[in-house]
């Protein structure tokens, strides 16, 4: 029996606006990861989906608040811990986090083991000098970069090394959970494969215990996690297998994201290419019903009457819509 | 070392171009003034006298002594060789004291002045800054304002009000000279003392504008770093607030020693002004002084050395941040 | 452009610095239209007449009396002919007298004065020199003359028979209405040094420091619009020597330039305008950078990569593609550039540097001419607080409207 190494329940946070108005960026979301798995999250830009990184971590500075929901981390409940105590036990060392555009994460004028002595200094702070170089050069190995490394400044480095560099760190103490921020959407795509290959090779190793994977492309995850929720205007809107999701989404989005993406993949061959026209609503005040109907091409009149729960689709798949596979189907004949 | 050195040198390069380059400037300028300067001082030598041929034989002695009639470019080559041996010609308004004996009275008085007024008026500046920066609420919003206030407040202005109120209204600290115009530069306690009192009006003006200006640069930077993306990373992997400070302090820092290496020839020019509203007995009273006097070679040895000392600053100043930016060694090594 | 200065307007900042300039601006272009006086007109006869209300004395005897009965008139003259010098010496005598320190009160111009009618006794020897007891009966006579109810008598020559004759007389109820008397000079500001009236002074001063400053100003953001323009737009080589001879003049203090400079044309060439030109040649190398900058990213964007596609003449992209964007960065320049021309005319003149002053004075020069003459030792301070003001207020109010338009322009920097 694996253990859960996150589960998230119901969780709801919300910014703050300058006039006072809340916005539910992260609304009831419930996920789980298993040790050994990752979890890949999708979803276009404003959906929320970073915002839930900084709210798993317990990350929360104004105007980001914590409302309500748990968040377990390998049976520990961090939510509304006091975030000293997070800084201090949990993040880096539980949980740990790549940032977006991680090539700007390194303090431009300290050197790159100087600042993963800090590092591991605020967790453990015994640990001799010889012990934090042996195990930064351990890490740095796996990420294929050289020891030499360490003594150099990030100005020294080019964008992909300080990518691996931030990486390096990120998994210096063996987090149980590593959230990867878009880690490769600044990247060329060699070096995204790279990035991707390295993850995977952190985690066949032991590094991590399990990941969770963010982009904005959703057939990217196919290759890097075990499964794959989408991510819609804060809601959770689809959740299945990495393979379930990209080949047969349930959802009108992510069936639209798919038929957006010319990838040349098994079976998308002779598809449609098709466009989602519209734009997401803007969360100050989300519609009643479903936050997708108006531009959903199922929508019908009862979608946007009330809010719609997650529908259980069988073996832990779930997609948040009324219709059936069935009924979507119909009226994508005639629609 | 070695990216260090081709830093050096670069600097070093450039600073001898410039001087080079004021140094011409301080040359030509002058001599392109309208009408004979050696007249000027033929006249008011020969007040009274009426022998004309005896005016005109003064004339020619005055001329051949300050070279006035030669080419110009023997000229310069005459003022270079001079000056390469310390010697700025005679001054004409307190003839027949050289300019170089009358510039070393002075010079030591405005660079002990001056040279800590500034770098302390930065420093507080700057760590005021950074306090506003870091505490936000009442601090920030009490020092915006004063500092903005400051910053804008003239040199002088700043000097004259410092006079009114401390040296005349309240009655706490001499408002003229260098030291007690009864005492004998000597030594004695008495005389130090002395001079310390005179030191304080002049010094805390200068440092009472300094601080203005960079404790709003300084803020600004502090803002600005405090929610650069490294201090979220370094959040995320849990490092403690108080060595996050840290960081954002030392990297604020460096734009800031850059700044004033570039505000050090308007700070000086300040405080030169502040100098003569005391009748501190520096530099600046000696400008006066050549102008009033009609006094060329004054001014010309005077503008030189003032060149110079920034110059030299300015160097300087580059030299430290070269030493204290990691980045600078690191980028220039290959 | 309607919608920049629609923004601008909006800004808290930028109003107050507006609000304040233009009422600057408006007064030093009205007042000479209302006040006549030519500026530099002498005055006074003395120097560093204090603030105040000018009645002329000899109009005010042949003007219309009125009688008035004040209550306290007897107290006020006491009061003002009893200084604190008086006061001290009052009390000097009441202690040599035997007096108990408490009970003499040098504040209170009533009981110090009942006290001393009480006490003083020109016969009685305290111990003091014959010289100093005339003193005190001198003193003592002329408080007694206050209470007294006499009148002043007029004299003046008879011209017929050149003996003076008592043609008037001034009891102490006479009052006349300053409405009434011909010449009255209101002198707000009071004299400088030479006995000019200050305020029509420091007006025109303020006139022509703000003509001084603007020139300079114009002079140094043009010479740094067009080299910026240059050296951002063309690049390499003139890019090159137009950075080179913008380094050598940052280090190179512009402020002792402008000394070498000032100097160098001498005495008779330094009008207002030649100082003005002069200080906006030795102040345009931030203006440089900063245009150079801005033009710089501008350079590879859309619009202008299509226009040179397109074939448009330099002159052409430079004015309808890349002005238009630093137009909002050229204006706050040129604000701060009249702003430190001010200073930079203020400073020189206090050197002595600045224009003539025979012609039009200056707020440098007025600064100067009220330390030369020592107004800040010896109190005067008419003579250089409402200059120093004055100067704050105008660069006060231009960096705030530039700080104002800052926000405007740039989004980020708003609170």
């Amino acid at each position: 029996m694996s253990r859960t190494m996150i589960e998230v329940k119901d969780l709801t946070t919300k910014y703050v606006t300058r006039a006072g108005e809340n916005v539910y960026a992260v609304d009831h979301v419930s996920l789980k990861v298993e040790e050994g798995k990752s979890l890949g999250i999708s979803g276009e830009s404003g959906c929320g989906k970073s915002t839930l990184a900084l709210s798993l971590m317990g990350y929360y500075f104004p105007p980001l608040y914590y409302t309500s929901g748990d968040i377990i981390i390998d049976g520990r409940d961090i939510s509304g811990m006091d975030p000293n105590e997070v800084r201090k036990s949990v993040l880096g060392r539980e949980i740990a986090y790549i940032p977006q555009a991680a090539m700007n994460a390194l303090n431009p004028t300290r050197k790159i083991i100087d600042f993963i002595e800090d590092v591991i200094r605020a967790h453990d702070p015994s640990m001799s000098r010889n012990d934090i170089l042996s195990l930064a050069k351990q890490r740095f190995e796996v990420l294929g970069l050289p020891a030499e490394v360490l003594q150099k400044y990030p100005v020294e480095l080019s964008g992909g090394m300080k990518q691996r560099t931030v990486i390096a760190v990120s998994v210096i103490l063996a987090p149980k959970v590593l959230i990867a921020d878009e880690p490769s959407s600044a990247l060329d795509v060699t070096s995204q494969k790279m990035v991707i290959k390295m993850l995977r090779d952190l985690m066949d190793r032991g590094y991590i215990k399990s990941m969770i994977f963010i982009t904005h492309e959703l057939p990217l995850l196919y290759n890097v996690t075990d499964d794959i929720m989408v991510m819609y205007a804060g809601q959770i809107v689809e959740n299945g297998t990495a393979k379930e999701a990209v080949f047969s989404p349930l959802h009108p989005y992510s069936k639209g994201l798919m038929g957006a993406i010319i990838v040349p993949e098994k079976g998308l061959r002779g598809g449609k290419l098709t466009a989602i026209p519209g734009v997401p609503p803007n969360l100050k005040s989300p519609p009643p019903g479903c936050r997708f109907a108006d531009r959903c091409r199922y929508a019908i009149s009862e979608c946007k009457m009330h809010s719609i729960d997650l529908r259980d689709a069988g073996s832990g798949r779930s997609y948040r819509c009324i219709l059936s596979e069935g009924q979507m189907g119909e009226a994508g004949e005639n629609g | 070392m070695k990216g260090y050195r081709q830093y050096f040198l670069r600097k070093l390069g450039w600073f001898g171009i410039t001087f080079v380059f004021a140094f011409l400037l301080n040359f030509i300028l002058p001599r392109l003034m309208p009408g004979d300067p050696v007249a000027v001082i033929t006249q008011k030598v020969t007040l009274g006298m009426s022998s004309q041929s005896g005016v005109a034989k003064i004339y020619r002695e005055y001329a051949e002594l300050f070279g006035t009639k030669k080419p110009l470019l023997e000229q310069f080559a005459l003022y270079v060789a001079n000056v390469a041996h310390g010697n700025f010609g005679i001054s004409f308004s307190q003839y027949p004291r050289p300019v170089a004996v009358i510039i070393r009275e002075s010079i030591w008085w405005t660079i002990c002045l001056q040279f800590p007024a500034i770098i302390v008026g930065w420093l507080i500046g700057n760590i005021l800054g950074a306090l506003a920066a870091y505490l936000k609420g009442g601090f920030d919003k009490v020092l915006m304002p004063i500092s903005i206030f400051l910053s804008n407040f003239p040199a002088f202005g700043m000097a004259i009000i410092m006079l009114v109120v401390f040296g005349i209204t309240l009655k706490w600290l001499p408002i003229s000279g260098g030291y007690g115009f009864d005492l004998i530069p000597s030594l004695s306690w008495s005389f130090i003392w002395s001079v310390i009192i005179h030191y304080q009006l002049p010094f805390w003006s200068i440092v009472l504008i300094s601080i203005g200006g960079q404790a709003i640069g300084m803020r600004s930077m502090s803002i600005y770093e405090l929610n650069a993306d490294y201090v979220k990373y370094s959040r995320f992997m849990g490092i403690k607030d108080r060595k996050i400070i840290g960081y954002v302090f030392r990297n604020a820092m460096l734009p800031q020693v850059t700044g004033l290496a570039l505000a050090i020839g308007t700070m000086v020019s300040g405080a030169l002004v502040a100098e003569i509203i005391f009748s501190y007995p520096g530099l600046g009273n000696t400008i006066l002084k050549g102008v009033m006097g009609q006094d060329y070679p004054l001014i010309s040895g005077v503008t030189l050395i003032i060149t110079l000392m920034v110059l030299s600053a300015n160097f300087i100043i580059e030299m430290i941040y070269g030493l204290i930016d990691p980045r600078i060694k690191a980028s220039q090594a290959d | 452009m309607n919608t920049m200065v629609k923004q601008a307007f909006q800004s808290a900042k930028f109003l107050v610095g507006f609000i304040i300039f233009m009422i600057i601006l408006l007064t030093a272009f009205i007042y000479p239209v209302i006040v006549r006086d030519p500026p530099l007109a002498i005055l006074g006869q003395g120097t560093f007449f204090e603030p105040g209300i000018y009645v002329n004395v000899f109009d005010s005897i042949h003007s219309k009396r009125y009688k008035l009965s004040l209550d306290n008139a007897a107290a006020k003259r006491i009061a003002a002919k009893l200084g604190n010098e008086e006061r001290l010496d009052m009390q000097a005598w009441l202690l040599a007298a035997g007096v108990p320190k408490e009970s003499i009160d040098i504040v209170n111009t009533e009981k110090l004065f009942d006290l001393w009618v009480k006490t003083y006794d020109p016969n009685k020897s305290v111990g003091m020199t014959s010289a100093k007891r005339n003193y005190y009966v001198r003193l003592d006579q002329s408080l007694k003359g206050i209470l007294g109810t006499e009148g002043v008598t007029i004299a003046s020559t008879n011209p017929d028979s050149g003996v003076l004759e008592q043609t008037d007389s001034i009891e102490r109820s006479d009052f006349v209405n300053l409405g009434q008397v011909p010449v009255v000079r209101v002198l707000p500001l009071g004299t400088d040094n030479f006995g000019r009236d200050m305020l029509t002074e420091l007006i025109s001063a303020t006139r022509t420091s703000l003509v001084i400053g603007f020139v300079a100003g114009s002079v140094a953001t043009l010479i740094g619009l067009i080299l910026g323009l240059l050296a951002g737009y063309l690049g390499g080589f003139v890019d090159d020597l137009i950075m080179f001879i913008t380094n050598l003049f940052t280090v190179i203090p512009s402020f002792v330039l402008l000394i070498l400079i000032s100097f160098s044309i001498g005495q008779e060439s330094r009008g207002a305008f030649t100082i003005a030109v002069v200080i906006g040649l030795t102040s345009w190398v931030w203006t440089t950078r900063a245009v150079r900058a801005q033009v710089f990213s501008l350079r590879n964007r859309d619009h202008v990569n299509l226009s040179k596609l397109s074939g448009h003449s330099f002159i052409r992209i430079i004015l309808r593609d890349i002005l238009p964007y630093i137009a909002s960065y050229v204006i706050m320049a040129l604000i701060l550039q009249v702003s430190s021309g001010i200073l930079a005319e203020a400073g020189l003149s206090i050197l002595g540097l600045g224009p003539k002053t025979t012609e039009v004075p200056t707020l440098g020069l007025m600064m100067n001419w009220a330390m030369i003459y020592s107004a800040h030792i010896t109190g005067k301070w008419w003579a250089y607080i409402p200059v120093l003001v004055d100067i704050a207020l105008v660069t006060f109010s231009m960096n705030l409207m530039n700080t104002g338009l800052d926000q405007v322009f740039n989004p980020t920097l708003r609170e």
